[in-house]
């Protein structure tokens, strides 16, 4: 009974680490595998999607729908954004990261002038779980089970149907893909949409257990750019198995040593790993599988 | 907002008073500049603006009255966006270019190290109007804020006869978080309870369930919760759906970033917090000050200790001032020196110490409760800020210009 | 952007003239803009009126004005490593903020006798190189490159600043100095120049801006012989494009670790001057914010020469604070719709783009400097 306890205490801890990571750095890995933009303004689409599922929760709309709106209001702005702006930035890569930190810098301070400094949260639903001699959140199981259901359906949605084949097309090879009819620049458009309703997503499933202020979203920025960096461009066979490793590492240097070489122990892994595999390991697991 | 540029407060009523009475000798002087160096944006502004805020307001209230010994006062409002460059700019510019007679100025600590040594430099008078690690000791600085051990020395045998002798610290792993957790280790230790543990989380971090276990895994009676900043408030949320269930200590909660209010209740139910003043305290001055504050600010979220502590400080700069009967600084810190410049404020009495120019307070504890509504089950009255005087710093005596922690003391001399 | 002219490796008729007139010679150039006795009597009257100004001004606007040239060194290292070598970094605070903690360490243990300031300054400066130069050499030699440089450099930064955060402990001390994490390290002496009857205090005023002054304009008129020197044209080559640049026989990696060891060694003269400026230095002039701040100077200035990368930065660092003090909350957002708008209308940079169009101005029918 002592040990499956502990077993469970273990795995609950990977798994939240894990969730996190997957849920945070989904939107940011659409956007930088699939078009080589690195968003800045990612953490600014997460807050917009906790700010929305607040909102409309407290409106009295039941919370999976409230988190659901976050998601969409959040890629209805990101499609916007791409338009406006990203769009003009394809060619400059690290243009399109000054333009997005200056939306980010837009977003966080134009939300703490329009909306104030903080905002009334939506408590955690659920409540907690006891095993053992210890209490567990239900939320957070929740969560661990969303971020398989993310990976699910990204896989779904990439390689099962007609959106997702056209959009794996523009992205190996945009000459070829325009050639046969495909409106790359409304392919453009809908991806970079989907990753920023993927941080709303974030945001929304994130917002019931964290304090609402405008710059919410920093706290995500670097984990999930970790993420994405140690997995490299492609989500599914890169991202995935990062946020395994990564949480294992921070699980457990927090559980052995503290939250700080929690902390640390994330940027320097993310230093070697470049070092050692410069493509992340997308690159290594598709060479190693040829 | 109006509040931001070099806010001129100098008031129409006054001028019609002034115009005959008092127009004598002083009023050739002009104003007293006032600067005030506060974050209105940036990741502090939450528990800042309302400081500007109550300054405005007691500017507001000393110019209808007369202004100080018949000079007006005039703000200079400068926002400093949460960064300690903009104080290290500002802090030259109101003493420099602005040439103003006192300083209101900083949130964080780090932000009162970065000005503190161009107070130095230029030999300026400053308040720091924060309840802070404590230890700060220079002449050039008046600290109102509560210090570890006014408001620890109070806080955790009250808890520890309450609710059982083990702790647990959770400190937000930096200065105030370090030093306040060293408060709580001695001052356990000294009433024969047990430290069960104590974990240091880096600031910006906002995921906790490491640490809800740990806290578990221990029999601890109470948790010692000092964690600073947006992130780290994320920890009550998890813990509360965690069902982790013990009740709290803190001395930085709810007095200054009123979370109670920003929360969803219950999930701070059965914390306790030491403060020197929050807008709920059931006294007629401070009803009468939170009345007067929301007629002027109807829309201010919260009135805070900060608040407070801010609009005494611009009394007692004030009753200083005409007391000295100028605006020059050893004047002012003569009359400091003889030790009862006290005021009697929306916190009840206080008064200044002269070794450390640090403030006495009334410390209410404030119990959070299930519906996030406060009670206040004990206050204890006129608590010194002792702990800098007994080490050894004595500004009357000399000014070291330094801040000292418990664990490096003043040298002995 | 660049036409095929920048790569000429050097002036071909070679000349026997001293290597002081070579490098002289080396001030003008196809990679730097400006050209000509007209360009040199403008820079010339600018340093005039930037050395006569303090006779005009107050004890503080002067201070101010040092102030801002104190940054002026990371800017230009940035854009030597970013704009003319192609290698975005988002890390350049981590020299900084390392260099401006070795003066302070440096200089609570020593004092401020017998000019040591200044030798504590050029310690912390090659300190700040070296790191840089380490970093470089594990970036460059793993082949690293492209956006990843920038989260490597962010990620080295965001690691300092960690740990220097929670270093406030006692335990924490470098000889006399304690770190004193999060709330930052002060104490330290200002720059002091030995001087017969008494020692000079460099606080800020017109002191310390003319010494800062002299610093700019030499570093500036060596930059640019340096970038004009075959060093910078390999990098510029390497910029353009880095196989062809490895097929004529450069090595890339050594360019990009010198040239990002320069950058880290200037980046950390900023540093120095900035904590022996204010007497005080913080871990959150390694964090984010701090990071990207350089990158946006750079940026709206104009990083593909240095003469604009310099007056950009400050311009910005000028309009920033003017923005602070008269658009209250609005100045940040100013900032963010400032930077959309370089880069979307003027992605040369504004100085840069205005620059060109005066030089062209001035000679039409070609285009100018270049």
């Amino acid at each position: 009974m002592e040990l499956a306890a502990t077993l469970f205490s273990t795995a609950y801890q990977f798994g939240d680490a894990f969730a996190f990571l997957v849920i945070s750095c989904a939107g940011l890995a659409v956007i930088f595998g699939m078009m080589g933009v690195i968003n800045l303004a990612h953490g600014e689409f997460i807050m917009c999607g906790a700010y929305v599922t607040a909102a409309t929760a407290r409106a009295g709309l039941p919370l999976p729908l409230a988190i659901l709106c976050g998601a969409l209001v959040a890629g209805l702005v990101g499609m916007a954004l791409e338009r406006a702006v990203i769009r003009h930035l394809y060619h400059r890569p690290l243009d399109s990261i000054i333009a997005t930190w200056g939306v980010s810098l837009i977003a966080t301070q134009g939300v703490l002038i329009v909306l104030g400094s903080t905002m009334q949260g939506v408590g955690t639903p659920l409540g907690g779980v006891a095993v053992g001699d210890r209490s567990y959140s239900l939320y957070r199981l929740v969560l661990m089970g969303a971020a398989v259901a993310l990976l699910a359906g990204l896989y779904w949605l990439f390689y099962r149907t007609r959106f997702g084949v056209v959009a794996r097309a523009t992205i190996e090879r945009p000459q070829m893909a325009r050639a046969l009819g495909v409106d790359t620049r409304r392919v453009y458009g809908l991806t970079f949409g989907l990753g920023a309703a993927l941080a709303g997503l974030a945001g929304g499933l994130y917002a019931p257990t964290m304090t609402m202020v405008p710059t919410m979203g920093a706290t995500f920025m670097v984990e999930s750019f970790v993420t994405v960096v140690v997995g490299g461009a492609d989500i599914f066979v890169g991202a995935a198995p990062a946020a395994a490793i990564l949480a294992a590492i921070r699980a457990g240097l927090t559980a052995w040593y503290g939250q700080l070489f929690g902390q640390i122990g994330l940027l320097v892994a993310v230093i070697v790993v470049i070092r050692i595999l410069p493509g992340g390991l997308s690159a290594f697991i598709k060479r190693a599988r040829r | 907002m109006k509040t931001n540029r070099k806010a001129l407060l100098t008031s129409a009523a006054l001028a019609a008073a002034a115009g005959l009475g008092a127009a004598t000798a002083l009023a050739q002087d002009g104003p007293i500049r006032i600067g005030v160096l506060e974050d209105q944006s940036g990741d502090f502004a939450a528990a800042t603006m309302v400081k500007v805020h109550a300054i405005e307001l007691a500017a507001k209230e000393i110019n209808d009255a007369g202004g100080i010994a018949g000079r007006p006062v005039e703000l200079v409002v400068y926002d400093t966006q949460s960064d300690n460059r903009r104080y290290q700019e500002f802090m030259r510019r109101v003493l420099q270019q602005d040439k103003v007679d006192v300083v209101f100025a900083g949130f964080s600590s780090a932000s009162r190290e970065a000005y503190r040594p161009i107070v130095n430099q230029f030999d300026g008078l400053a308040f720091y109007n924060n309840q802070y690690e404590g230890g700060v000791c220079d002449a050039n600085m008046i600290v109102t804020g509560a210090v570890p051990e006014q408001q620890f020395s109070t806080l955790i045998p009250w808890m520890m006869e309450t609710y059982g002798p083990k702790v647990y610290t959770l400190a937000a792993d930096y200065n105030f978080g370090q030093i306040s957790a060293e408060w709580v280790r001695q001052i356990v230790a000294e009433n024969g309870g047990e430290m069960v543990g104590e974990e240091f989380i880096p600031l910006g971090v906002s995921q906790f369930s490491q640490t809800i276990q740990n806290i578990q895994a221990t029999d601890a009676d109470f948790v010692v919760t000092l964690l600073v900043g947006a992130a780290q408030a994320s920890y009550y949320e998890q813990a509360a759906s965690a069902d982790v269930g013990l009740p709290m200590a803190s001395s930085v909660n709810v007095g200054q970033g009123y979370e109670h209010k920003r929360f969803t209740p219950p999930s701070l139910k059965d914390m306790y917090v030491t403060t020197n003043y929050i807008e709920e305290i059931d006294t007629p001055a401070s009803k009468a000050f939170v009345e007067k504050f929301r007629a002027m600010f109807p829309d201010e979220p919260y009135i805070n200790q900060e608040a407070a502590n801010s609009y005494i400080a611009m009394n007692l700069y004030k009753q200083m001032v005409e007391r000295a009967g100028s605006t020059d600084h050893d004047a002012i810190r003569a009359e400091l020196g003889k030790g009862d410049v006290c005021f009697d404020g929306p916190s009840g009495n206080v008064c200044l110490d002269p070794k450390s120019q640090h403030m006495s307070h009334t410390i209410f504890l404030a119990k959070v409760e299930a519906d996030h509504s406060i009670a206040f089950p004990t206050v204890w009255e006129n608590i010194a800020p002792y702990w800098l005087g007994d080490a050894g710093c004595d500004l009357t005596k000399n000014d070291p210009s330094a801040q000292y922690t418990p664990s490096s003391p003043p040298p002995a001399n | 952007m660049n036409d095929a002219r920048t790569f000429a490796p050097e002036a071909a008729p070679r000349d026997r003239r001293s290597g002081l007139a070579v490098w002289l010679r080396r001030l003008e150039g196809p990679q730097t803009m400006g050209r000509g006795s007209l360009f040199w009597l403008a820079a010339g009257l600018a340093l005039l009126a930037a050395a006569a100004y303090p006779q005009f001004s107050d004890d503080y606007t002067v201070g101010n004005a040092a102030y801002f040239l104190v940054w002026t060194f990371m800017a230009m290292g940035l854009g030597v490593v970013w704009g003319y070598g192609g290698a975005l970094s988002f890390g350049q605070t981590a020299f900084f903020g390392l260099a401006g903690y070795a003066y302070g360490v440096l200089t609570i243990n020593v004092g401020a006798a017998y000019g040591f300031t200044w030798l504590a300054l050029i310690l912390s400066v090659a300190l700040g190189g070296a790191f840089a130069l380490l970093i470089g050499y594990f970036m460059f030699f793993g082949r690293i490159r492209g956006v990843f440089i920038g989260i490597v450099t962010l990620s080295v930064t965001l690691v300092l600043e960690t740990f220097m955060a929670q270093t406030a402990g006692p335990q924490w001390r470098i000889g006399e100095a304690r770190l004193n994490g999060f709330n930052g390290m002060s104490g330290m002496p200002p720059l002091t120049l030995p001087w017969p009857g008494g020692d000079l205090v460099l606080y800020p005023g017109a002191q310390l801006y003319y010494a800062l002054l002299a610093m700019v304009a030499l570093c500036y008129l060596g930059l640019r012989m340096l970038l004009n020197a075959p060093f910078g044209n390999v990098l510029v080559a390497i910029r353009e494009n880095p196989e062809r640049a490895e097929m004529l026989g450069y090595d890339v990696r050594v360019y990009q670790m010198l040239a990002f060891g320069l950058g880290g060694a200037l980046a950390g003269l900023s540093g120095a001057l900035y904590t022996a400026w204010g007497q005080y230095i913080t871990p959150s002039s390694m964090g984010l914010t701090s990071a990207a701040l350089p990158i946006v100077w750079v940026a709206v200035g104009g990083r593909r020469d240095i003469t604009a990368t310099l007056l950009g930065t400050l311009l910005v660092l000028t309009a920033f604070q003017q923005l602070t003090i008269y658009g209250s909350q609005y100045a940040l957002v100013a900032m963010g719709a400032l930077l959309l708008f370089t880069v979307l209308l003027a992605p040369d940079g504004v100085v840069y783009t205005a620059m060109e169009r005066l030089g062209r101005l001035g000679r039409p029918g070609r285009r100018a400097g270049r």
